[in-house]
């Protein structure tokens, strides 16, 4: 029988379990001696590397929202519904998101944030690309389309087919695709076309006998009401102009102040992108050319309800809801804040 | 259910009164308004939810889908694991060669198989069989590998005294027994095989029980992704029942 002995030394074992707490303490405890420094106001933004969060990140670099006295915390999300979900949660002040995702939780009768901005259009980047035997919608009968399913993509992939008369679910194979997973889908012949945005709409595009069939600008609702299939918003949490007036504001005009930099400058604007996105200095250029930018004025006269952007996204909300993708269209107008807009 | 001490009628009435007791009360938590249906939806809105998809025809689909492609991916593992596996087990020589393998292999998550599962077989079902596979396999041997090393060696040698000859001591000795352990690893595996299917549905799938949950994700349809949910427990629970009439047949003195 073996029997226990006790620690040699139990007040060095003590010591040393202290001086072991006192260091984890220091490396990543917060920090006891904070310098003064004037406060500012901390702003959590939901991004991504997608275009539509363009605007944050070229103000977050030029200074402008320091300017204003705040502290962008952006945080990435890799799909609207993650950002939308935070937002949900009470995680994010500010985001960026897909119509179809804002959409989605208007229909489930979620009220906890506005939409104040559509800021961006990028409907010559987006679209379906087709091999050369395609020469016409019709022609897709029995193909195989690549989509990434609940995008903008899925959306003009559906009314192209049915402004021509086909049924997605019996007439084509659409197939569930992240759109980084295109490219080799393609070139290995596994789909003949696919529903992609920039910047893989001119990677694909650059592939031998890839060729645009349609993009954003042959929607049914763009020929009517000037909206693409999935527009980007920008959207605020309902607390922010509620409890933070001031800092809403201010938000928002280093927001546009931005944004106008975008439009003046997009030279400077694509070298401060490349950290965000990864891309090359060229190719974060020509994803810029391709956007459409909508400053503070544009804003003011699109928002207006009744108008063509308020109208078209209704129009996109029934439409959601005739695809079985939402479970009931709903009234958009009330969740828009043109009115917060400074 | 969890063991089967339960199966006399008081503890069956127990949990099924238990049961209702905790679906009327997340209904009545729902009802009341103390939680968004964003956050939790009700069981009268996920069975509503099961009502429409089934009225559309595609209920069934997505579950068979599953079905499918857990069946295929587990059973291709199970064929390649059981053999492999004790084989591997009755040779000390082979198990140090491939063990450095087997335990690279192991800690893999299924879903780290998916770039790789795409540039090799596109984005077809063989993908999303192997993806399942994969997940699958390791473990499974893993599992074998134990049973058969767990066989009383005495009893092989025993066997061997009395003249068996490799073939009649793996007969007669090893497999039977080493089979219970190797079916209750299996039916382990089985439920892992349906967290792969998970993964499996992530990418180019347009149906099955993964594919259901992670588009409802996408339209904040809460309801379809906890019908998801309920119905792979649920499918989980009769393939489970039905592994173990296939245990009673295979291992009756087990029963």
């Amino acid at each position: 029988m073996t029997l226990k002995t006790p620690h040699p030394h139990p007040g060095r074992c003590i010591v040393s379990l202290c001086c072991t707490l006192l260091v984890l303490f220091a490396a990543f405890g917060p920090s006891l001696s904070v310098a003064e420094s004037p406060k500012k106001e901390t702003v959590v933004y939901g991004g991504s590397t997608w275009l539509g969060h363009y605007p944050v990140w070229v103000g977050m670099k030029k200074g402008y929202f320091e300017q204003k006295g705040l502290d962008i915390s952006f945080k990435q999300f890799h799909a609207s519904s993650a950002r939308m979900g935070s937002l949900l949660a009470g995680d994010l002040d500010f985001a960026s998101t897909g119509s179809i995702s804002a959409l989605a939780l208007m229909a489930y009768g979620v009220h906890s944030f506005y939409v104040v901005a559509t800021q961006d259009s990028y409907a010559t980047v987006e679209g379906i690309i087709a091999t050369k035997d395609i020469s016409d919608i019709r022609d897709l009968k029995g193909k195989k389309i690549a989509v990434t399913f609940a995008s903008s993509s899925h959306v003009l992939v559906l009314d192209a087919l049915e402004s021509e008369g086909l049924d997605p679910g019996r007439d084509v194979s659409l197939i569930n695709l992240k759109v980084s997973e295109m490219p080799a889908a393609f070139r290995s012949g596994e789909v003949d076309a696919c529903g992609v945005w920039t910047p893989f709409f001119n990677r694909l595009l650059a592939v031998e006998g890839a060729h645009t069939l349609m993009d954003d600008t042959a929607f049914s609702l763009y020929r009517s009401h000037e909206i693409g299939p999935g527009p980007d918003l920008l959207v605020v949490s309902k607390k922010m102009p509620e409890r933070r007036p001031e800092t809403t504001k201010a938000f928002l005009e280093a927001y546009f102040q931005s944004v106008d930099f975008l439009i003046s400058d997009p030279e400077e604007s694509a070298a401060l992108l490349v950290d965000l996105t990864g891309l090359n200095l060229e190719d974060q250029a020509a994803v810029l050319k391709d956007v459409k930018w909508n400053d503070l004025k544009k804003q003011q006269r699109m928002l207006v309800n009744p108008g063509a952007f308020a109208g078209g996204l209704q129009q996109l909300a029934s439409f959601l809801e005739k695809h079985g993708q939402i479970d009931r269209a709903p009234h958009v107008k009330d969740w828009l804040r043109p009115d917060l807009l400074p | 259910m969890i063991t089967p001490m339960h199966k006399s009628p008081r503890y069956l009435l127990i949990s099924a009164v238990s049961f209702v007791c905790m679906v009327l009360l997340w209904e009545a938590i729902c009802r009341l308004g103390l939680i968004e249906p964003v956050f939790l939806p009700s069981p009268s809105r996920v069975l509503l939810r099961a009502i429409a998809l089934q009225e559309r025809g595609e209920l069934l689909i997505h579950i068979l889908a599953s079905c499918r492609r857990v069946m295929v991916g587990f059973l291709a593992a199970a064929l390649a694991a059981v053999p492999f596996g004790i084989f591997l087990g009755t040779s000390r020589l082979f198990l140090s060669i491939f063990d450095p393998v087997i335990s690279l292999l192991r800690p893999l998550p299924s879903m780290s198989w998916i770039p790789l599962s795409l540039l090799w077989l596109g984005i077809s079902e063989t993908q999303k069989y192997s993806i399942v596979f994969m997940g699958s396999f390791a473990p499974s041997l893993l599992y074998v590998i134990e049973a058969t090393k767990s066989v009383d060696p005495v009893l092989v040698r025993a066997a061997q005294n009395l003249g068996a000859g490799r073939a009649d001591v793996m007969r007669e000795v090893i497999l039977p027994g080493a089979l219970p352990q190797i079916i209750a690893g299996l039916k382990v595996m089985l439920g892992i095989a349906w967290t792969c299917v998970i993964s499996a549905e992530l990418v180019a799938a347009s149906n099955g029980l993964g594919f259901m949950i992670m588009n409802g994700k996408e339209y904040f349809q809460t309801d379809t992704v906890m019908l998801g949910m309920v119905l792979i427990s649920l499918t989980v629970m009769i393939i489970d029942a039905v592994f173990k009439r296939i245990e009673r047949k295979v291992l009756p003195w087990m029963s």
